[in-house]
């Protein structure tokens, strides 16, 4: 239900090297030998990626199966010939107001909350206010109450304000969850130079002038970093959606899709199942492919490389 | 992954930056501060602040959302203890974190000792082992569906070429939770992999390379150089996925398993929104709730002795 990212104070790695003594025999390899096997590491960790990515591959390759060929015994791993029907089939069931509604819940939670938690992160870290600190504390409290203990009287609330079926109450409460981000973004604007906001400030400039010129362009790897992982998780968000629309004009995809899932009762062919979940995940494996650095950044923090 | 920075914020060390100074100067900013702050803390507080405490408060009250609570003092909590799913949610709960959670530390750890190593390629190598991070719980609800098909699944596929008679792994009562669970692995592995490959790479090269010129096999590396290093990064990895595992059980059951069969895969959080929905029993939910914020209070306290331990 919360659609923040990841990137706070790194986790302190120990740096400790204890207990490689006792064996002073130098055994060098050769470097032949040594090369040799950093091919058969690197070959095995190919391998093992490909196993690990299997079921991504055979979501495709069964997305291109006649209803027959997926079923046949032993399964087939390829599809022969290739049945592109899945997909216009698929696309009936996802509809394209499905998708439409993905891109309109996920782009407005995460252009509205960012707005939110990059001024409120600069409130909370360059502004001189009594309270500051039991502002901070009050976001801190809410970090780890499960979403479940929350989810009913969300609903409740939203319900008492006339906004169940609504894009406004699909979108906004999913946005106030604001906690983490804020907070993220005030972590790194205390880490900004003070100097900046005085030289602006000596300018001339009012703090809503240092938000636009001053801090936002600064935290620009800190905003790439949390649009990615914002994007992935409202993208894929499934619980809130679900209570909070019955409207099929308000489904978003994650719930069009989650009846395609159960095979015992579905009268949905599989293979069009498989297509629908292909269709759905394109979009991420896309972004995820070409944003990679921001998403491993906005999990590892910065470091990893 | 909103879970990382939660995790995150409660391992690292919050630092505490004081206002100074004269009380003018300490006030300085108030009013802009709040005006700017307003958008924020006021979403926050209608539906953060006042679900939190209305959360809690609800517990003592009976509701069908229609008509006024009820107020019933603890006989939602009494309840608790004849209602025979409760011990059941419970015991569903704390076996699905656990072999979701132990698999997904170890099989990580290993799996970025194993890659973390530099070579042409390595980068798009790595990227197999990422992509399923951006599956969505709905999608891949699908896909594993179909691969544990029990006639014609891959899974029971491979198992028959190796001379196994594969089981109907979600219509079985002992083998439905952990069939999910190597769903929620296969989800969550990424992460811990790509954490964990963050602290690998703080370890200086030379130190492994000098332990290796000292005769240190891979077992020894491991145990006296990587662990010790990697020991911070375990706590945070095991509470993300302790979190992923917890509130990810429900996008999984409720499109998998629906809870069953037989019950076999109710976790609390998937009985909790059973309760409130399907029932609209809306203040026994909120007490079922309470319970899953004890266990992740009692994990998480947990998880921060076990840092102190480790940060010694």
């Amino acid at each position: 239900m919360i659609t923040q990212p990841g990137i706070a104070t790194p986790a302190r790695a120990g740096t400790s090297v204890n207990g490689v003594t006792g064996n002073v025999a130098l055994r060098r390899r050769p470097p032949m030998r040594r090369t040799l096997r950093r091919r058969l590491r690197l070959l095995a960790v190919l391998l093992i990626g490909l196993v690990l990515a299997l079921p991504l591959f055979y979501l495709v390759s069964a997305s291109l199966m006649s209803d027959s060929q997926l079923t046949t015994y032993p399964p087939a791993l390829l599809p022969s010939p290739l049945h592109f029907s899945n997909y216009s089939a698929a696309w009936r069931y996802l509809t394209p107001r499905s998708v439409l509604n993905s891109v309109i819940f996920t782009a407005s939670v995460v252009a509205l909350q960012w707005s939110l938690c990059v001024s409120g992160g600069l409130v909370l870290a360059k502004m001189r206010f009594r309270l500051r600190n039991l502002f901070i504390a009050i976001y801190g409290i809410t970090f780890f109450v499960p979403f479940i203990t929350v989810l009913v009287p969300t609903f409740i609330v939203t319900d008492k304000l006339h906004m169940i079926n609504s894009y406004p109450g699909l979108i906004v409460p999913v946005v106030a969850q604001t906690a983490f981000g804020t907070l993220i973004f005030r972590q790194f604007i205390v880490n900004l130079p003070e100097e900046l906001v005085d030289a602006a400030k000596v300018d001339g400039a009012g703090w809503w002038t240092v938000l636009v010129r001053v801090i936002v362009p600064l935290s620009k790897p800190m905003t790439g970093a949390y649009v990615a992982i914002s994007v992935l998780t409202a993208w894929n968000m499934y619980v809130w959606p679900l209570i909070a629309t019955s409207k099929p004009s308000l489904q978003v995809l994650t719930e069009a899709l989650a009846p395609l899932a159960s095979s015992e009762y579905a009268t949905v062919p599989q293979t069009v199942g498989m297509a629908a979940s292909v269709i759905a995940t394109i979009p991420m494996l896309i972004a995820f492919l070409i944003a990679q650095r921001a998403f491993v950044r906005g999990l590892a923090g910065t470091g990893l490389e | 992954m909103a879970i990382v920075a939660q995790s995150r914020m409660l391992v690292g060390r919050q630092k505490r930056s004081r206002v100074g100074g004269s009380a003018n100067w300490a006030n300085r900013d108030r009013r802009v501060a709040l005006t700017m702050l307003a958008p924020n803390f006021i979403l926050f507080s209608i539906f953060v602040g006042v679900p939190v405490v209305g959360g809690l408060l609800l517990s003592f009250f009976n509701w069908g959302l229609v008509g006024w609570p009820h107020w019933v003092g603890l006989a939602n909590y009494r309840q608790l203890f004849h209602d025979p799913t409760v011990p059941a949610a419970i015991v569903n709960t704390l076996l699905f974190v656990a072999f979701g959670v132990v698999p997904t530390v170890v099989i990580g750890l290993l799996l970025a000792v194993f890659m973390n190593i530099r070579a042409p390629g390595i980068g798009a190598i790595r990227v197999l082992y990422f992509v399923p991070w951006a599956v969505s719980f709905a999608a891949s609800a699908v896909l594993w569906q179909w691969i544990y098909h029990p006639e014609t699944g891959l899974l029971d596929y491979l198992l028959a070429l190796v001379g196994i008679n594969g089981p109907a792994w979600l219509s079985n009562t002992t083998l439905a939770l952990p069939a999910l669970d190597v769903i929620g692995i296969w989800l969550t592995l990424p992460v811990s992999i790509i954490l964990y490959l963050a602290a690998l790479q703080r370890i200086p090269e030379t130190t492994l390379e000098a332990a290796t010129l000292d005769g240190a096999g891979a077992y020894r590396r491991l145990v006296h150089i990587i662990w010790p290093s990697v020991r911070p990064m375990t706590v945070l990895v095991a509470i993300v996925a302790f979190l992923g595992f917890t509130n990810g059980s429900f996008d999984l059951v409720n499109i998998m398993t629906q809870g069953g069969p037989v019950n076999a895969t109710t976790t609390l959080i998937y009985y909790t929104y059973y309760v409130a929905f399907d029932n609209v029993q809306l203040g026994y939910a909120a007490t079922l709730a309470i319970v899953q914020l004890g266990i992740v209070v009692v994990f998480l306290s947990l998880a921060l002795a076990a840092q102190r331990v480790a940060n010694r």
